[in-house]
């Protein structure tokens, strides 16, 4: 506090309110030029006019029927209809795999201990609990249906009470619980021949959402391993295996995935003997399981290469084998610094699940296709019912973006 | 004590942890195993093929492919080949992608700015498009775009803009120049190429000129002026020469009770389905390219040139897009491509595109060969973008060192 400090004290005068708060924000980012101002006179009216025009189409004259009506088909697809299920309600068991889900988002809140986890669990809980609410009478939705949508509640609380007060809470068990719950959908799904509520359910009939959901939980779950493994047989210095991985990754890279897909269905069978049990689900997703990862595999090169050759000159330095280099040096490193394209990759594997409709699947795209086509009354109604699954789809690549920029910033992704 | 003395002494690495043998051993048992495996599929399929009688083989491809395709930009009719209405269905595909690739880059690059823009309103409601188009399934986007098209009201009923413009279930007719004479025609195009090269060199040497000597001759005005003049002069003579106009612009008529349309252009309707789904998707990737290009430009480029005196616009022409460019043009390339390979859902709203008349063709030809076809035809066009992709970048390169 020195004289000087008090002599100047009076002489700094406040900014001209002119450039400050409101009014200095407005001229800085909407009215620095004429130019400029012109620009959001034209922006403002066009918006104006579209949200006008927009929202009234929304509220008025748009006929939203049609996603009420199609209902539970839009998430498992033609799952529960007489022929997939003969004599019974098969609804209930996509809802307990939607429970073992729920329960696992409630463990990983317990570990992560709050943040984007939390926010996630609530949300899934939330919403499939929400779900039990819908104003539909009780015959299209049972009692049995909305209880098992508001256990989501309960389930989310018991994940989270088991993995807070028992040895299963830590990242590790949470990965294994995973890989077990998925299996355990897939069981669930598909029945049991021989036990009395678990009925087979053939995968064609399998549908909606929920396949959408599958392919893309397994394609993601697959296509990172597979696709780490090119790339670094990519890299390899042997000139055999390099040459392999090229060649896999540009034939797949090269082939529309619809191609593929389709002719998986017309040829692959006929590679395997005729009564070889054929699933055109398992063919779908390994398909789309080898198609992104050869994609996954030339992001994870590009993150390779941007790593510093003095990472691996230093590990093999200080006497780590090979395998140690790569597997504690190079790759994560490398992951880290691709993670943008990575996710990027994983949305559209997600986006490109869609197009099992070329063999034949009823995904949530294609049964909505196939409603109109079928009840052309809807017709006028279709952009409504495409718009409401853009929303769905739009929901579900957001979350993953979101979540990739926290992991992001949780990892310290340009600033270490 | 020889036992003792033999272990004590350094008799080489053993074979079995020897890096060059074990390097070699496991290269050469991938790519047996590798080999095997392929061969074992194919050997397969082939034994499958011979069992069950399916046809194999490329001899299909002479025979009549018997089978209407829906759109066609060249002459085709149901005696014709399979291997020409193959060369039909892939000009579908390539028509698709070219115009699709240019509009796609146009309204990507023009988002792309916008989301760079000082502008608060127009920034944010560029990143709305972008956020909103590239997360939603092309396919979902397609099937919108089909279904507002197909719900447009028949032909007679349709909208007409002005007498000239038909929009309906149809598609979008517009007046377009039809040659009245081949021969004529044709000239008329050539001397047309050769005024735009004309203008083109005379545009350069007057910037050239202005370049060294600082007299302004407008050379944009000047380079067009001469391409107008000796296109105008050649259309005259022609005119004269031939007793009729080159071309004579052909207008759409709505004909019969259902109204068929006759005369000028038709884009059918599955098309413009196509090709606006296909670019609002793609140039919301586009757009977040052109962002990421120019952010790599450094910040002091722009605050120099604003320093000297240049306009926002011309800091942006001729500053910053020339140095991002070579940021932006290899995921551009590898957009277009993926353009390409999009098309291929055409055919799920109606459009011929080379996957769908494919996907038809396996009911009466072998599927192998067909598969073997696509494939190159889908490589080869990747081959021809990242070729045009690459000699642009080297051209780039070039100049900037």
């Amino acid at each position: 506090m020195s004289a000087n400090s008090v002599l100047s004290a009076p002489l700094i005068l406040p900014p001209p309110r002119t450039e400050t708060g409101m009014v200095g924000w407005m001229r800085a980012n909407l009215f620095s030029s004429w130019h400029n101002s012109a620009m959001t006179v034209v922006a403002t009216i066009s918006l104006v006019l579209a949200l006008w025009f927009g929202l009234g189409w929304i509220l008025l004259e748009a006929n939203w029927a049609v996603v009420p009506t199609l209902g539970g088909r839009i998430i498992i697809g033609q799952y529960n209809i007489e022929a997939a299920c003969p004599g019974q309600n098969c609804f209930w068991r996509p809802q307990a795999a939607l429970l073992l889900i729920t329960a696992l988002l409630g463990m990983a809140w317990a570990v992560a201990g709050g943040g984007v986890t939390k926010r996630i669990a609530l949300v899934v809980g939330g919403a499939a609990a929400a779900f039990a609410f819908l104003p539909y009478g009780l015959d299209q939705m049972g009692l049995d249906v909305r209880l098992l949508l508001l256990a989501n509640l309960p389930a989310l609380a018991a994940g989270w009470a088991l993995a807070r007060y028992t040895r299963l809470g830590s990242a590790s068990w949470i990965a294994i619980l995973s890989v077990i719950a998925f299996i355990l959908t897939l069981v669930l799904l598909r029945g049991i021949p021989g036990v009395p509520l678990l009925h087979p359910v053939a995968v064609i009939y399998w549908g909606g959402l929920m396949l959408n959901l599958l392919l893309a939980v397994a394609g993601i779950a697959l296509s990172f391993p597979v696709g780490i493994v090119l790339a670094l047989g990519r890299r390899s210095r042997l000139q055999v295996v390099k040459l392999l991985c090229i060649v896999f990754i540009e034939t797949f890279r090269g082939v529309p995935l619809i191609t593929l897909l389709f002719m998986s269905q017309v040829l692959v069978p006929l590679a395997f003997p005729e009564n070889f049990p054929q699933n055109s689900l398992v063919r779908a997703a390994i398909v789309i399981t080898l198609f992104s990862s050869a994609y996954m595999a030339e992001n994870i090169r590009g993150g390779l290469q941007s790593l510093h050759p003095g990472q691996v000159e230093a590990a093999r330095a200080l006497g780590l084998p090979g395998w140690q280099t790569t597997l504690f040096i190079s790759l994560p490193q490398a992951i880290r610094n691709v993670i943008p394209p990575i996710v990027g990759q994983f949305i559209s594997l997600f986006k490109d699940t869609s197009l099992v409709y070329i063999i034949g699947m009823l995904d949530v795209v294609e049964i909505s296709r196939a409603f109109i086509q079928g009840n052309p009354e809807y017709l006028a109604n279709a952009k409504e019912l495409f718009i409401f699954l853009a929303l769905v789809f739009w929901v579900f690549t957001y979350g993953m973006s979101y979540v990739s920029r926290r992991v992001e910033q949780h990892l310290g992704v340009g600033e270490r | 004590m020889a036992t003792v003395l033999r272990n004590l002494t350094y008799q080489g690495i053993p074979v079995w942890r020897n890096i060059f043998v074990i390097q070699w051993a496991s290269q050469i048992l991938s790519g047996v195993l590798v080999v095997v495996l392929v061969s074992w599929f194919f050997v397969n399929i082939g034994n499958a093929i011979q069992e069950r009688d399916i046809p194999y083989g490329f001899s299909f491809l002479s025979r009549e492919y018997q089978t209407p395709i829906g759109q066609h930009f060249l002459d085709y009719k149901s005696s014709d080949s399979f291997l020409y209405a193959f060369v039909v269905a892939a000009t579908n595909t390539i028509v698709v992608s070219i115009v699709g690739v240019i509009l796609a880059t146009v309204l990507g690059i023009v988002v792309g700015v916008s989301r760079m823009s000082g502008n608060w309103i127009v920034s944010k409601a560029a990143l709305v498009y972008i956020e909103f188009f590239r997360n939603v399934p092309l396919l979902l986007h397609l099937f919108f775009w089909f279904y507002i098209v197909l719900a447009l009201p028949p032909v007679r009923q349709g909208y007409v803009i002005a007498q000239r413009l038909y929009i309906n279930n149809g598609g979008v007719s517009f007046p377009w120049p039809s040659p009245t004479n081949a021969g004529l025609a044709a000239t008329w195009v050539l001397a047309a190429v050769a005024a735009v090269i004309i203008g083109s060199v005379v545009r350069r040497r007057l910037t050239q000129r202005e370049r060294e000597t600082g007299q302004s001759s407008f050379p944009l005005v000047a380079g067009c002026a001469a391409a107008v003049v000796i296109g105008a002069a050649a259309w005259l003579i022609l005119s004269a020469a031939g007793g009729a106009a080159p071309f004579v612009i052909s207008q759409p008529e709505p004909q019969g009770t259902f109204g068929r349309i006759s005369g000028g252009f038709t884009v059918p309707g599955g098309l413009i389905a196509l090709l606006i789904g296909l670019v609002t998707y793609t140039s919301s990737f586009i757009a977040e390219i052109v962002r990421a290009g120019i952010q790599s430009v450094g910040r002091g480029q722009t605050e120099a040139s604003r320093a000297v005196g240049l306009s926002a616009m011309s800091t942006l022409r001729d500053i910053t897009f020339p140095q991002a460019l070579r940021v932006i043009v290899p995921p551009l390339i590898s957009q277009c491509l993926n353009l390409t390979k999009n098309s291929s859902l055409a055919g799920a709203i109606g459009y011929s595109d080379l996957t769908n008349v494919a996907k038809t063709m396996t009911q009466t030809a072998p599927a192998v060969s067909i598969f073997i076809l696509i494939m190159a035809a889908y490589l080869a066009m990747s081959l021809t973008y990242s070729l045009i992709g690459n000699l642009y970048n080297r051209h780039k390169r070039f100049i900037g060192s």
